[in-house]
C-alpha cells in the first residue's frame, strides 16, 4: 500500500489536495486495495452542494457500493467524467485519477497528514 | 474470526494471498491478489480453480435410499443412472425450498448429495427426522473428501493430463467418472456453478486436496474465489439459496417454480409418491404452464405470483439484491441479485465469432417480477431512490457452443426490422446466373469435395432430373380391389409410372430384398415413414386408443456418430416414447468399445438388448468407419427369442452395399433406409426396401410403410428427380463392383498417406483405419471448425467434426472425409497420395495450396463409373439441347 506523501487524508480514506482555492479530491491506494475491482462510480454534477462529512457520491465494485465522503464544504466545480467509462482507473492510479473538484469551500473536516494517515490505516488493517 | 470452520485448503489460499471473509461459518478467499474481474475473465477464457470444500457432503444409502431421496427431494432418483449426477431441490411442505442440491451417483449401491454450506446443518435437521421413518443412513463426509470446481475452457486439458490421457468423463453435461490422477482417486464430475460448458467438479481425499490444487495451478490454473464464483452463477443466471430461493425481500417464501430451472428439477413421476410438497408444487407447476402461454387470470397467478428472471440496467449504474423494481409508478417485484459483470468483446459472426482481448462490462441481476411481465420489457430500478431504465432478456448468456461460454447482450438481441422492397428484379437475375455460373465452375472444376454425404451425380442423371417430369405430379396408390395395382389420379403420368415401376425393379435388385419403395425424398422422410409405420403397426388392433409411440429404440449415439435422422431430436421426435421411469426419450444407445469408439461393442450391445429388450434396432451412423455388426445382433435377438424389428440406416453407405462392405438383408436386417446422393450415384432422395414377403406377418408393416410414404409423408413426390435416379441405379448394378472396391480401397489409401504425412487420423490402424468411404482426421480439440474453413479458402471441402469424446460440433477437433465424390472423378493411389501431401502442407504449415488444389482437381474432370458410346452420347446431346431450347 502507498500513502502519497503531498497529499491530506480522511479517516474514511479519500485525499485532497489544494489547488489554489480549489480543493481536489479521491480516494486512497488503501481504499482501492479494501474495495477491489471497482466497476462503476456514481458522481455528483458540477454546481452540486457538498457537504464536509457526507456522501457526495458512491463507488461500486463488483461486491458492494461504498459511499464517497466528501472532506470539504463546497461547490463541485468539476467531475472526473473519464471515471464515467473507466472506473477502475481509481484501482490503477487512485492518487492520478481525482474524482471531483471543489470550490467555494467553506469549512472542512479533520483531516489526516499522511503519518497520522498511515497509523491510521495500520489500525484498520 | 477463530470460531469459523477452515477448509483442507485453507493454507493454500493464504499462499495464494487470498482475502478471507467469513462465509456461512466459513473462512473462505473471496477473492485473490488479481481481483474478481480478472478471476472471472480467466475462468471464461482458460481455467480457474474454486475451492468448493466448504459445501455439505452427504452420503445416502441403505435399503430404502431411492425411496427416501424420492421423498425428500424434487427431482426423479430413479432416473439417476450409475455415473449421472441431477440437479435437485429440497423442498419444504409449503413448496419453497429448504435448499437446493446436487445429487451424485459415482456408485451403484450409493448417492452423494451436495448441499450448500451455509445450509448444512439446517438441511440435516430437515432430513434426519424424517430419514428415521425410511432404513437409510445419512452420513456427513464433509470433512473426508475436499471439493475443487476446475471450470473454464482449458479444464479438460488440465484433467487430461493428471488423467494421462484417459478421458475426464462422457463429454455431456452431468456425466461421472472415478479416475486416477496421477495415482490418486477422484471422482470427477462434469458439473458446475460458472455456467461453463467445460466444467469439472472434483472430489479427492482430503489428504490430497492440496496436492491436486497445487499440480492444477502448476498445470496454468488459476484460484478464484467466491466473488468471481458469484459474478459468474449471476452471468449463467444459475440461483443462489437467500437470493433466488427461500425468502423474498418481503420475507415471504419464494415458490420453487419461480426459478425456471425447477421445470428440470421437480419431477411428478409416479415413482415419487406424494412426496415433501408435491401438492403445492402440483398447483405451480399447473400455473406456470399457464402463465408460460400467457394466461395471466389471477387464479394462474396466485399460485406464482412473482417469477425469477434475468434482469439487465439500460442506462449507467450497478443494481444490488432487495432493489425495488417498477413498471411505470407500479412495483413489480425486487432485484435479488445484481452487480457489474466483465466479458470479452466479440467481433464477426455465427462460427467465425472471434472472441478478442478488448473487454467490457454490463450490469445484469436477477429479480423476482410479477409474472405477467413479458421478455424484453422495460422496467425501472430503484437504485437508491433513482430511477434506472432496465431491461428482461431471456438469458444473459448462451453455452450451447462449446468450448466457451457466450455472453448474450442484450441490444444485440433486439429484433430485426423487416426487409424493404427494392422494385426491379432484372438485374438481380443477371447476377444470380453469373453468381451460379461462378459457383458452378468453382465446386466443378478447382474444388476437392470429401464430403461424404455429397457425390456429383452423371451428365445423364443431372439432365433426366432436369427434363420435364420434374414439373409434374403423379399421386397413385395401391388398390386391393384391383389386386394392389396402381391407381393414379392425374392423366399423362404413364411414362412416369413406368419409370417408377423399372426404378423399384432396379433397386430391388441392388438391395436384393422383396420390396422397395421410391417415393420418399430425403433420407430423413425415408426415416420418418418407417417410424410412423411401425408406430401405426404397433397399434394397428385398437384404433380407440391414443395410439402408444415406439420403445425402446436402440440406435448409435449422435456423439458416437449416430445419424441425426435416427434421434429423438431428428426423425424420431415424433414417435418415441417417453420412459414413466426415467421421464426420458425410451432410447438407449449401443455400447461402444472402450479402445475404438468408433465401433459398436457386441458382448456390451447384447447385454443392453436383453436388459431393455428394444422393439426396434437401428443401425447405421453418420460418421462411420466400420461395417455394422447386424449379423451378431439379428443371431443374438433370434436366440433369445427377443421381439423386435431391425433397421439399417445406411443413408452414408447405401452405395456401398455388396461384396466390399455389408449386404444388410442377408445379414438380417428387416429394413434398409437410406439417402441416394451419398455413396449412391442418384440425385438428392430417399428410399425404403424390406425384405418380407407376402405369407410374413410384418407385410403387413411394408403396406403400412407404402401408406405413410404416400399419403403419409410426400404428395408430390418429385417426379424428375425420379426419373434420374432411375438412371443412377442403372450405372450403379452396373458399375457397383469396380466403383465399391476403389472407393474403399482409396480410403484406406489416403488414410495410410494422411498418417504418413504426420497427421493423427482416427481409427484402428489394423484395418487401415476405414471400412467405409470416410476417414477421420484429427486436428486438435475445438480446432475443427478453422481448418475445415482454412482448407475451404484452399479450395477443399471437408466438414468439421466432434469425435466421440467431444461436446458438439462447435469443440470438434477432427474433419470428416468421404471418398465417394473424388473416387468418381478417377482419382487412384497417385492422386490421393499428392492430396495427403497438400492438406498437410496446408493443416501442419498453414501453407497456401489453393493452386496446386485447383490444379489436381483440373486432371480430373470426367465421370467415371457411368455409361457412355456414340448411342448413349447421340442421346445424352438430345436431351441437353432440348432442354437448353
Amino acid at each position: 500500500m502507498t500513502i502519497n506523501p503531498d497529499l491530506q487524508y480522511t479517516k474514511s480514506h479519500e485525499w485532497i489536495r489544494m489547488d489554489g482555492d480549489i480543493a481536489v479530491i479521491g480516494i486512497s491506494d488503501f481504499a482501492q486495495d479494501a474495495l477491489g475491482d471497482l466497476v462503476f462510480v456514481n458522481l455528483p454534477e458540477i454546481g452540486d452542494n457538498v457537504t464536509a462529512g457526507e456522501s457526495f457520491g458512491d463507488v461500486e465494485s463488483v461486491k458492494a457500493v461504498s459511499d464517497l465522503i466528501s472532506p470539504v464544504t463546497g461547490t463541485v466545480c468539476e467531475i472526473n467524467e473519464e471515471l464515467l467509462d473507466a472506473p477502475e482507473m481509481l484501482n490503477n492510479d487512485p492518487y492520478g485519477a481525482w474524482i471531483i473538484k471543489v470550490n467555494n469551500i467553506d469549512g472542512a473536516e479533520d483531516l489526516l497528514d499522511p503519518a497520522a494517515y498511515e497509523e491510521h490505516c495500520a489500525s484498520e488493517a | 474470526m477463530n470460531e469459523l470452520k477452515r477448509t483442507q485448503l485453507y493454507d493454500a489460499h493464504l499462499t495464494a494471498g487470498a482475502t478471507m471473509v467469513d462465509f456461512g461459518g466459513w473462512e473462505m478467499p473471496i477473492q485473490y491478489p488479481e481481483g474478481i474481474v480478472a478471476e472471472h475473465l480467466f475462468t471464461r477464457h482458460s481455467c480457474s480453480l474454486f475451492d468448493v470444500s466448504h459445501m455439505g457432503r452427504l452420503r445416502v444409502e441403505g435399503p430404502d435410499a431411492v425411496a427416501f431421496l424420492q421423498h425428500v427431494l424434487t427431482s426423479n432418483v430413479l432416473a439417476l443412472d450409475l455415473n449421472q449426477a441431477q440437479y435437485c431441490i429440497i423442498p419444504a411442505e409449503d413448496g419453497s425450498a429448504v435448499d437446493d442440491a446436487y445429487l451424485y451417483r459415482f456408485y451403484q449401491d450409493w448417492y452423494l448429495l451436495v448441499v450448500n454450506a451455509a445450509n448444512t446443518e439446517k438441511d440435516l435437521a430437515h432430513l434426519l427426522p424424517i430419514s428415521k421413518a425410511f432404513d437409510v443412513k445419512i452420513t456427513n463426509i464433509s470433512a473426508d473428501y475436499a471439493s475443487i470446481a476446475v471450470q473454464g475452457p482449458k479444464s479438460r486439458d488440465l484433467l487430461t493430463i493428471l488423467s494421462g490421457g484417459e478421458a475426464v468423463t462422457e463429454p455431456v453435461k452431468n456425466a461421472l467418472n472415478i479416475l486416477p490422477l496421477e495415482g490418486h482417486e477422484a471422482w470427477i464430475a462434469k458439473t458446475g456453478y460458472t455456467g461453463e460448458p467445460l466444467g469439472y467438479e472434483v472430489f479427492i481425499k482430503a489428504e490430497d486436496a492440496r496436492w491436486l490444487w497445487d499440480r492444477l495451478l502448476e498445470l496454468g490454473a488459476k484460484p478464484a474465489g467466491l466473488g468471481a464464483r458469484d459474478t459468474l452463477r449471476l452471468e449463467a443466471g444459475m440461483p443462489l439459496y437467500g437470493h433466488e430461493m427461500g425468502l423474498d425481500a418481503e420475507g415471504k417464501p419464494m415458490p420453487i417454480f419461480a426459478v425456471s430451472l425447477a421445470r428440470f428439477a421437480v419431477s411428478f413421476s409416479e415413482n415419487k409418491g406424494n412426496y415433501i410438497g408435491r401438492k403445492p408444487l402440483e398447483k405451480q407447476a399447473a400455473a406456470n404452464r399457464r402463465i408460460l402461454n400467457r394466461d395471466f387470470a389471477p387464479d394462474a397467478l396466485s399460485a406464482l405470483p412473482r417469477r425469477i428472471r434475468p434482469i439487465t440496467l439500460l442506462d449507467r449504474g450497478v443494481m444490488r439484491a432487495g432493489m425495488p423494481v417498477y413498471k411505470g409508478e407500479k412495483l413489480v417485484g425486487f432485484v435479488t441479485s445484481g452487480t457489474m459483470v466483465p466479458y470479452y468483446v466479440t467481433e464477426g459472426e455465427g462460427l467465425s465469432t472471434e472472441i478478442l482481448e478488448t473487454t467490457g462490462k454490463r450490469a445484469i441481476g436477477m429479480a423476482y417480477l410479477d409474472s405477467d411481465l413479458l421478455d424484453f420489457d422495460e422496467v425501472m430500478v430503484d437504485i437508491r431512490g433513482k430511477r434506472v431504465k432496465a431491461g428482461i432478456p431471456p438469458y444473459h448468456m448462451r453455452v450451447d457452443a462449446p468450448p466457451f461460454a457466450r455472453p448474450i447482450l442484450y441490444d444485440k438481441l433486439a429484433v430485426a426490422e423487416p426487409a424493404k422492397s427494392e422494385g426491379d428484379n432484372s438485374g438481380k437475375a443477371v447476377s444470380l446466373l453469373f453468381a451460379a455460373v461462378e459457383n458452378h465452375l468453382w465446386r466443378q472444376r478447382c474444388c476437392i469435395n470429401l464430403i461424404p454425404s455429397e457425390n456429383t451425380p452423371s451428365k445423364a442423371v443431372q439432365l433426366l432430373c432436369a427434363s420435364d417430369p420434374s414439373f409434374r405430379y403423379a399421386e397413385h396408390k395401391k388398390i386391393k380391389s384391383f389386386y394392389d395395382a396402381d391407381v393414379f389420379y392425374y392423366q399423362g403420368t404413364k411414362f412416369i409410372d413406368r419409370v417408377e415401376q423399372l426404378l423399384v425393379q432396379e433397386m430391388r435388385r441392388y438391395f436384393g430384398c422383396t420390396e422397395v419403395e421410391t417415393r420418399v425424398i430425403s433420407g430423413q422422410m425415408s426415416n420418418m415413414a418407417v417410424f410412423s409405420a411401425l408406430m401405426d403397426w404397433k397399434n394397428r388392433l385398437d384404433r380407440k386408443n391414443t395410439p402408444a409411440r415406439l420403445g425402446y429404440v436402440l440406435n448409435n449415439h449422435i456423439i458416437k456418430g449416430g445419424h441425426l435422422s435416427a434421434q429423438p431430436m431428428g426423425a424420431l421426435h415424433d414417435y418415441i416414447a417417453v420412459d414413466p421411469v426415467t421421464e426420458r426419450s425410451a432410447v438407449v444407445n449401443f455400447p461402444v468399445c472402450k479402445d475404438n469408439m468408433f465401433k459398436i461393442d457386441v458382448e456390451e450391445t447384447k447385454k443392453v438388448i436383453a436388459e431393455y429388450r428394444p422393439e426396434l434396432i437401428i443401425f447405421g451412423k453418420s460418421m462411420v468407419l466400420h461395417k455394422e455388426p447386424v449379423a451378431e445382433i439379428r443371431k443374438f435377438v433370434d436366440e433369445q427369442a427377443i421381439p423386435t424389428t431391425i433397421m439399417y440406416d445406411m443413408a452414408h453407405v447405401l452405395g456401398l452395399i455388396g461384396d466390399s462392405f455389408q449386404k444388410p438383408f442377408e445379414e438380417g436386417a428387416e429394413i434398409v433406409t437410406g439417402s441416394t446422393h451419398k455413396t449412391f450415384f442418384g440425385p438428392q432422395r430417399g428410399v425404403i426396401g424390406t425384405n418380407w414377403t407376402k405369407d410374413d406377418l410384418k407385410y403387413g408393416l411394408w403396406n403400412t410403410i407404402e401408406t405413410r410414404a404416400f399419403p403419409g409423408s410426400v404428395s408430390n413426390h418429385h417426379l424428375g428427380t425420379q426419373l434420374g435416379l432411375l438412371m443412377a441405379a442403372y450405372e450403379m448394378n452396373q458399375f457397383k463392383d469396380e466403383y465399391q472396391k476403389a472407393i474403399i480401397h482409396n480410403a484406406k489409401h489416403f488414410a495410410k498417406a494422411l498418417k504418413a504425412q504426420g497427421l493423427d487420423v482416427k481409427g484402428d490402424p489394423s484395418i487401415d483405419y476405414t471400412e467405409t468411404h470416410q476417414v477421420i482426421v484429427g486436428v486438435g480439440y475445438g480446432a475443427g471448425p478453422e481448418i475445415a474453413e482454412r482448407l475451404e479458402k484452399n479450395n477443399i471441402i471437408v466438414n468439421y467434426q466432434a469425435i466421440p469424446d467431444e461436446e458438439g460440433f462447435t469443440a470438434s477437433g477432427a474433419l470428416r472425409m468421404g471418398m465417394s465424390e473424388m473416387t468418381r472423378f478417377g482419382f487412384g493411389d497417385a492422386e490421393f497420395d499428392r492430396l495427403a501431401e497438400l492438406m498437410a502442407a496446408c493443416i501442419l504449415e498453414n501453407k497456401d495450396i489453393s493452386k496446386e488444389v485447383c490444379a489436381l482437381r483440373g486432371e480430373h474432370l470426367d465421370m467415371k463409373y457411368c455409361f457412355s458410346g456414340a448411342e448413349f452420347d447421340q442421346a445424352l446431346s438430345k436431351l441437353s439441347a432440348l432442354i437448353e431450347k
